[in-house]
C-alpha cells in the first residue's frame, strides 16, 4: 500500500473541506473493497477520509412508504434489522448474502454502491427497487446512478448519505455465485411493484441493469409464464474464467423465471 | 508422571497435545519469527510467461530511500552459486522406473534461484530488493527496469509436446523431456482385438495448487563468527532443506542450520526447496544483517509449486461378460518450466490399472516443460489422476455394455487368494479385503436404498447421481529414517527424528507409540524434528511416509531401550537379565514382587559406575533404517450428489469412505486427515483449476478471488470409515492415511455428476465441474471460446 | 507520526503508525500478537478474524487508524486466566484443527457467530455462517462439529463470547 494521511471527520461538512483540500483525497467507508485494492497498489491516495465517524451517515428509519438506510449503514445490521424485514425482507436478504459474515459487520450500503463494482449485490436491489440515493447536494435516481464499470453519477465531492427505497408488494433477489470469490455471476433482483414491476441484473455485465422486456411483459401480467424463455442478449455481458456471456444470459433469463415465480 | 486415567496407547483416539499452543494464538509460524536488525526482502518476479532478459537497471531502485541492496542473475552468478539440487528423476526401488524408451538421457533443466538471461514463468524470481522496510522494497521492485524480449510461449499440456510448439528450454530436443513405454504392447493389441467392448477417455486432470493457508516465509541470519547460517522457515523436511540451501551456496552442510516450528500446511507443495529461502541466506550474508522474506497471497499463486495436470488417453477392454481384458494409453504430465519432479508422473502410472485384474497393458508416459510454474507432488501424487481415469473408464464400460456399476467393479476387483499381485506396471500390491471393503462403503452409503433418493430429488427438480470408486494408492518416499530416544530421569522422553509435522498430529501419534511400546503417557513425551542441529537424518513428511517411517524407528529404537533398560535393572535388581520383563515403564523380576520403573533406570544409567560403555550416560537408543519397500493403502469411496438441471449447480449431499490403513494408530486423526484430503480431492473434481492463459501464458487464477477454494458449505458431514487389515509389507501392519482422502475423490465425485445427469445423454464431463461445466454437458454444448480450459 | 490508541484483550495500548498501517500489522508487528494470522490479500480467508468494538472483522482489511479508541479482543484475550474458553475447548476435544494456521481466526469467527445466531445452531448455518473463513485441512467437517458444541457449552457458562459482548 502506498502511504496517505488519514482523517477521521465528524460530520459530513468537515469530511466535505477535506476532500476539496486535500489533492489525491478519497473517502473510505467500510473499506472491504477499497483497503484490498490498496494493498495491491492498484491506487494510490494522498488522503483517505473516514466517514466511519459520523453518526448522522448510521441507521435505517421508516418514511411514508419509503425506507432510507443511511449510508455508512453496515450489510449485517441492514440484514439483522426488523424494519428492513417487516417492510422489504428481499432487501435484507441480499444484505445478507454480501461478502461473508464479517464483511458484512463492516461493509456499508454507501461503500458499495458508490463503488459500482460489476459484481456487488447491492447494485441490483438499488436499480430493481427504483430507490433514490440522497447526496448532501442532491438526490439521484437509481437509474441515473449506475454508469458502467466502476462508474457512479457521483460528482468528485459528492457524499452519499442515504439510500431511500420505495417498499413494494414483494420482492426477491436471487445470486448464482462465483464460487471463489462469491460475487454474483449473476444476481437477479425482481420487485413488484405498486405500479409495476422492476427487474434488475448484476454480476451479467459490466454494471447493472434492467430488463425492459421482462418488466413490460410483467406489467401485462405478473406471472413466471411470461417470463419463461426469455431470451438475454450476450453482447453486452461479461466472459471470464469463471462464466461466458451465454451462460450468464441463460442463467439470468432461468432466475428471472425463478424470481418472478417466487413472488407470484 | 501425568494423569494416565486417559490411556493414549495405539488405537485411542486422543486428543492432540498440540492443540493448546495453535488454540491460544502461541503456535509459532515462519512469519512469526522476527529477527533483531532484520531487513526485509521483496522479490522482483516475471510478468511474462517466456521471454530473454535483455538488462536490468537498478540505479532507480537503489535510490528508493531504505532500499539497502538489489540482486539479481548477474550477481547470483558472480558468486559462484549453484542451480538448485532438485532430483526428479530420484527412484524408489519399489516403483515402477522410467526410462527415454529410444535410450537417450532424460533431460533436466538447471534451476537458479534467479533467472539467469531468460525467465520461463510468469512469476519466476528476477530479482531481490532488499530494503529497511517491506514498503520501501516493494518501491524499490516497482523502481527496478528490467528489459525482457518477450518470446513465444506454451502452457498447455498436449500443445506443450507438440514438435513445433515454442521451445521452453534450448538445451533440449524439444518440450518432450521423458518419454518412457511400459508395459506389453503386442499382449495389448491382442486383447484389445478380441474385446467385446473398448471404451475411451482424453481427459485432463487440470493443474491446482495447494493453497496452504500459511503462505511460506523465512528469515535468515548469517554469524560471520563462525561462518554459520541460521535459516527459519517450514519446509516439508528441516533436513533436506539444509542440504539443498548448503549445495546451492557450496558450503559444507553443517555451516547451515535450519530451525523450523509451526508449519500452516504442506500437502506437497511445499514439500521442497525454494529459490527464496537460499536467496535470503544469500543476502544475509552479503546484507550483514538478518533478512527476512514473507510471501503474499497472490505471490504464492504464481510461485508456489503446482500439482497434477496430467492429459490422458486411456482405453479399457472388455469382453461380453464384462471382465477387463487390457488397457493402453498415453500419459503427459506437465513439469512446468523446470523439472522439479518426474514423481507424479511415474507414481500414477504405477497404478494406471488400480486395484483391478488387467491381463495386458500398454502405455506411454511423457514429461514436458512448459511456461507454467514447476509442478511437484500435490497430495497422492499422481495417483489421484489415474484413479480418476480408471473409476471414469469403468463407469463408461458399465454405460456402454449395460453393466452394473457395483457389478462390474466386483466382477473385476483383485480377490484376496490373488494377492499379493504384480500389476502390468511392474508394481507388486501387498495384501488386502478389497471386496470387503467396498461393500462396506457401499452398505454405509446406502447405495441400495439410492434409487428411492433418485426419485425424491426428482420431485425438488433436482436431478441426483451417485458414484463409487476403488483406489489403491502407493507410498513410498524418502526411504531413509532416523530415531533417538532419550529417557530422562526426571520423567520425561524426548523422541528426535526427522519426519517433520505439518498439522498431522505427530507430537501426539508418535508420543502414542511410546506409551504403547515404554508404557509412558503421551503427555510426557517431547518429540523433537524442526532443528537441523538436534534432528540430523530423516526425510520429512510426504508420500505417506511419516507414521510408516517413524514406527519403524521409533520400534526398533524403544526395543533398545528396553534391552538396555532390561541389562540396567538386572544390576539394580541384582538378578539375570533373561529373568527380567518391561511392562507399563517397569522392569519386573518374573514370579516376584521386585521392579524398578524405567526413569529410576535412566537415572541409574548416569550413576552407576561399573556399566558398560554402552549403558553408562544417559539411557537412550537410536535407530535409523533405510526401508525400500512400498505400503498400499486401499479403499472405496461413494459420493452422492444434486444437481440443479436449469443452470448446472452440483451440490455434494453424501460422501461416504472406508480406507483400509492396515493399523490405526489414533482414528480420531486418521479421520481428520481423510476428512481433508476428501475435500482437497472435491475441490480439484468441482471448483479449483490453475488457470493459465494460452495466449500469454498469465496466470488469469492469480488471487483467491478468481482460485476457488472449497468452503464449508460446499460440503456434507462425512461419513468415514476405518478398515485395518495389517499391511504385509510393513513390520506394524501400517498403511499411510494422509493421502487416501484424495485419491479416489477426484474419480468417485465425477462419476457421481455424471450419474445424475446420465439421462441427458452425458457420458463425461471435465474437472472442475463448474456450473457452466454441467450447463453445457446438459445441453450438448461445447466449451466456450472465451475461457482457456485446453488440456 | 500519528498516534493510535486502543484497548487490546483489556490493555490500554498506543503507538506511532502510518496511515496505511492496517490493524493486523499493528497487532502482529507492533504488539507482536502474533496469533492474528495474515493468509491472504483479498478478505476471503479470514485467518486475520478480530473482534473490534465485539464484532468479528478482517483486521487486514481495517487500518489501524481506524481502531482508535476501540476495544480488540484477539485470539490471545480468549481464554481467561489460562482457562480455555468453551469454544477452544470444543475445538481440541473434536480435533478442529490440524495445521492450526487458520484456527484463530475460525474460533473469532465462530464467537461471532454466536453472538449473532445464538447456542443452537445447525450444521446449515454454521456451515453458511462460515463463508468468511478458509481451511485446507480439514475439509470443515470437524470444525463444524467444534463450533456446534463450543456454541452449546457457552450456554449458561459464565465466560462471555468476548470480553467486550
Amino acid at each position: 500500500m502506498y502511504d496517505f494521511e488519514y482523517h477521521r471527520p465528524a460530520n459530513v461538512e468537515d469530511a466535505l473541506k477535506l476532500i476539496g483540500e486535500r489533492g489525491e483525497a478519497k473517502l473510505l467507508a467500510g473499506g472491504m473493497s477499497l483497503l484490498p485494492s490498496l494493498k495491491m497498489r492498484l491506487a494510490r491516495y494522498s488522503d483517505l477520509v473516514d466517514l466511519g465517524g459520523i453518526a448522522e451517515l448510521n441507521g435505517i428509519r421508516r418514511d411514508g412508504n419509503a425506507l432510507v438506510i443511511g449510508a455508512m449503514t453496515p450489510h449485517a445490521v441492514v440484514a439483522a434489522s426488523p424494519e428492513v424485514n417487516s417492510t422489504i425482507p428481499a432487501l435484507a436478504s441480499l444484505a445478507n448474502g454480501i461478502g461473508d459474515p464479517l464483511v458484512r459487520n463492516r461493509g456499508t450500503i454507501g461503500g458499495s454502491i458508490a463503488n459500482s463494482d460489476p459484481a456487488a449485490d447491492y447494485p441490483a436491489g438499488v436499480v430493481g427497487l427504483g430507490a433514490t440515493i440522497i447526496t448532501n447536494q442532491r438526490e439521484i435516481e437509481a437509474d441515473e446512478f449506475f454508469l458502467g464499470l466502476f462508474d457512479t453519477a457521483l460528482a468528485p465531492r459528492e457524499i452519499i448519505t442515504a439510500v431511500r427505497f420505495p417498499i413494494p408488494r414483494k420482492a426477491v433477489y436471487l445470486k448464482l455465485r462465483q464460487q471463489a470469490s462469491r460475487f454474483a455471476v449473476v444476481g437477479v433482483f425482481v420487485a413488484r411493484m405498486g405500479n409495476g414491476a422492476r427487474v434488475a441484473v448484476t454480476g451479467a455485465g459490466p454494471s447493472v441493469f434492467r430488463v425492459k422486456d421482462a418488466e413490460a411483459a410483467l406489467a401485462r401480467k405478473f406471472d413466471a409464464s411470461v417470463v419463461k424463455g426469455l431470451q438475454i442478449k450476450q453482447d453486452n455481458l461479461s466472459s471470464d474464467i469463471h462464466a461466458s456471456a451465454e451462460y450468464r444470459a441463460h442463467c439470468t433469463s432461468v432466475m428471472i423465471g425463478r424470481a418472478v415465480t417466487a413472488v407470484s | 508422571m501425568s494423569d494416565s486415567a486417559i490411556s493414549t496407547r495405539i488405537g485411542e483416539p486422543v486428543r492432540r497435545k498440540e492443540d493448546l499452543h495453535f488454540l491460544t494464538g502461541k503456535g509459532v509460524f515462519s512469519d512469526d519469527v522476527s529477527l533483531p536488525r532484520q531487513a526485509y526482502a521483496v522479490i522482483a518476479r516475471s510478468p511474462h510467461a517466456h521471454a530473454r532478459i535483455r538488462g536490468i537497471k537498478t540505479a532507480a531502485t537503489l535510490a528508493v530511500p531504505g532500499v539497502v541492496m538489489v540482486l539479481s542473475g548477474d550477481d547470483l552468478r558472480a558468486d559462484g552459486l549453484k542451480p538448485i539440487a532438485h532430483m526428479p528423476t530420484s527412484t524408489h526401488h519399489a516403483e515402477t522406473a522410467l526410462v527415454n524408451s529410444d535410450g537417450s538421457e532424460i533431460f533436466t533443466a538447471p534451476r537458479y534461484a534467479l533467472a539467469i538471461d531468460k525467465v520461463r514463468n510468469v512469476g519466476e524470481a528476477v530479482a531481490m530488493i532488499i530494503a529497511d522496510s517491506v514498503a520501501a522494497a516493494k518501491d524499490g521492485a516497482e523502481a527496478l527496469e528490467v528489459d525482457y524480449e518477450i518470446l513465444p510461449s506454451v502452457t498447455a499440456t498436449v500443445a506443450a509436446a507438440e514438435p513445433d510448439a515454442p521451445r521452453v528450454w534450448d538445451e533440449a530436443r524439444s518440450n518432450v523431456c521423458m518419454d518412457a513405454q511400459v508395459g506389453d504392447p503386442e499382449a495389448t493389441e491382442t486383447a484389445f482385438a478380441s474385446a467385446a467392448h473398448v471404451v475411451k477417455l482424453e481427459t485432463w486432470a487440470q493443474r491446482v495448487t495447494g493453497v496452504t493457508m500459511e503462505p511460506r516465509a523465512a528469515v535468515c541470519e548469517f554469524d560471520a563468527a563462525t561462518q554459520r547460517y541460521t535459516l527459519y522457515t517450514a519446509s516439508g523436511g528441516a533436513v533436506r532443506l539444509k542440504e539443498d540451501v548448503a549445495h546451492v551456496l557450496g558450503i559444507a552442510s553443517k555451516a547451515v542450520r535450519v530451525v523450523m516450528e509451526d508449519m500452516g500446511g504442506n500437502f506437497g507443495t511445499r514439500g521442497e526447496v525454494y529459490p527464496e529461502f537460499i536467496l535470503v541466506a544469500w543476502a544475509a550474508r552479503r546484507a550483514g544483517r538478518p533478512v527476512k522474506w514473507t510471501c503474499e497471497r497472490s505471490e504464492a499463486f504464481v510461485s508456489d509449486y503446482q500439482g497434477r495436470d496430467l492429459a490422458v488417453t486411456a482405453e479399457l477392454a472388455l469382453d461380453a461378460q464384462g471382465n477387463f481384458l487390457a488397457m493402453r494409453g498415453s500419459n503427459i504430465g506437465n513439469a512446468g518450466s523446470h523439472t522439479v519432479s518426474f514423481a507424479p508422473l511415474k507414481k500414477g502410472l504405477g497404478i494406471m490399472s488400480s486395484i483391478y485384474r488387467v491381463p495386458a497393458a500398454h502405455f506411454r508416459a511423457r514429461s514436458v516443460v512448459s511456461n507454467t510454474m514447476s509442478t511437484r507432488p500435490y497430495r497422492s501424487a499422481g495417483r489421484p489422476e489415474v484413479i480418476y481415469v480408471m473409476e471414469r473408464l469403468i463407469d463408461l464400460a458399465a454405460r456402454k455394455g449395460n453393466f452394473d456399476r457395483a457389478e462390474i467393479r466386483r466382477r473385476n476387483l483383485l480377490s484376496e487368494a490373488e494377492l499379493p499381485y504384480t500389476n502390468q506396471f511392474h508394481m507388486t500390491y501387498d495384501n488386502g479385503a478389497y471386496h470387503k471393503v467396498m461393500e462396506e462403503a457401499l452398505t454405509l452409503a446406502n447405495w441400495q436404498g439410492f434409487e428411492r433418493r433418485r426419485i425424491d430429488a426428482r420431485k425438488r427438480g433436482k436431478r441426483r447421481g451417485i458414484g463409487v470408486a476403488n483406489y489403491v494408492d502407493t507410498s513410498t518416499g524418502a526411504p531413509r529414517e532416523r530415531a533417538e530416544i532419550i529417557v530422562h530421569p526426571e520423567g520425561k522422553i524426548d523422541v528426535v527424528i526427522g519426519v517433520t509435522e505439518n498439522g498431522q498430529g505427530h507430537e501426539t501419534s508418535f508420543a502414542q507409540l511410546i506409551t504403547e511400546w515404554l508404557g509412558v503417557p503421551a503427555d510426557d513425551v517431547r518429540l523433537i524434528d524442526g532443528d537441523t542441529d538436534i534432528v540430523k537424518v530423516g526425510g520429512g513428511a510426504h508420500g505417506g511416509r511419516g507414521m510408516r517411517m517413524a514406527s519403524l524407528v521409533i520400534w526398533n529404537a524403544s526395543k533398545q531401550i528396553i534391552e538396555k533398560g532390561t541389562r540396567i535393572a538386572a544390576r539394580m535388581l541384582e538378578c539375570d537379565p533373561s529373568s527380567i520383563r518391561f511392562d507399563s515403564a517397569r522392569f519386573i523380576v518374573e514370579g516376584t514382587q521386585r521392579t524398578v520403573g524405567l526413569f529410576e533406570v535412566a537415572a541409574a544409567a548416569g550413576q552407576l559406575k561399573d556399566l558398560p560403555d554402552d549403558l553408562h550416560g544417559s539411557l537412550s537408543a537410536c535407530s535409523e533404517e533405510i526401508h525400500h519397500v512400498a505400503s498400499f493403502p486401499y479403499g472405496t469411496h461413494v459420493c452422492e450428489v444434486e444437481v440443479d438441471p436449469e443452470l448446472g449447480i452440483v451440490d455434494i449431499v453424501g460422501y461416504t469412505a472406508v480406507d483400509d490403513v492396515g493399523r490405526a494408530i489414533n482414528p480420531l486423526l486418521i479421520h481428520g486427515q481423510v476428512h481433508g484430503g476428501i475435500a482437497q480431492g472435491a475441490g480439484q473434481a468441482l471448483l479449483e483449476q490453475c488457470h493459465y492463459e494460452s495466449e500469454t501464458g498469465q496466470l488469469l487464477s492469480g488471487s483467491l478471488m478468481d482460485y476457488a477454494l472449497p468452503r464449508a458449505d460446499n460440503f456434507p458431514f462425512f461419513k468415514t470409515g476405518i478398515s485395518e487389515v495389517p499391511s504385509t509389507t510393513h513390520p506394524l501392519g501400517i498403511r499411510p492415511a494422509g493421502e487416501s482422502g484424495t485419491t479416489p475423490a477426484l474419480g468417485v465425485v465425477v462419476n457421481a455428476v455424471v450419474d445424475a445427469v446420465a439421462e441427458f445423454g452425458v457420458r463425461h464431463i471435465e474437472m472442475p465441474m463448474t456450473p457452466e461445466r454441467v450447463w453445457r454437458a446438459i445441453n450438448g454444448k461445447q466449451p466456450p471460446s472465451s475461457v482457456s480450459t485446453s488440456r | 507520526m500519528p498516534v493510535v490508541s486502543m484497548t487490546v484483550n483489556g490493555n490500554s495500548v498506543s503507538g506511532e503508525v502510518e496511515g496505511r498501517t492496517l490493524l493486523v500489522q499493528f497487532l502482529r508487528e507492533h504488539l507482536r500478537l502474533t496469533g492474528t494470522h495474515v493468509g491472504c490479500d483479498t478478505s476471503q480467508c479470514g485467518c486475520c478474524t478480530v473482534h473490534i468494538d465485539g464484532k468479528g472483522m478482517k483486521s487486514c482489511s481495517v487500518l489501524a487508524l481506524a481502531c482508535n479508541g476501540s476495544s480488540i479482543t484477539t485470539i490471545e484475550g480468549v481464554a481467561v486466566d489460562g482457562k480455555l474458553h468453551p469454544m477452544q475447548q470444543a475445538f481440541h476435544e473434536h480435533h478442529g484443527l490440524q495445521c492450526g494456521f487458520c484456527t484463530p481466526g475460525m474460533i473469532m469467527s465462530a464467537l461471532d457467530m454466536v453472538r449473532r445466531k445464538g447456542n443452537d445452531l445447525d450444521e446449515h448455518t454454521v456451515r453458511e455462517q462460515l463463508e468468511g473463513n478458509l481451511c485446507r485441512c480439514t475439509g470443515y467437517h470437524n470444525i463444524v462439529k467444534a463450533i456446534q458444541a463450543g456454541a452449546a457449552a457457552m450456554k449458561g457458562d459464565a465466560t462471555p463470547a468476548t470480553q467486550h459482548d
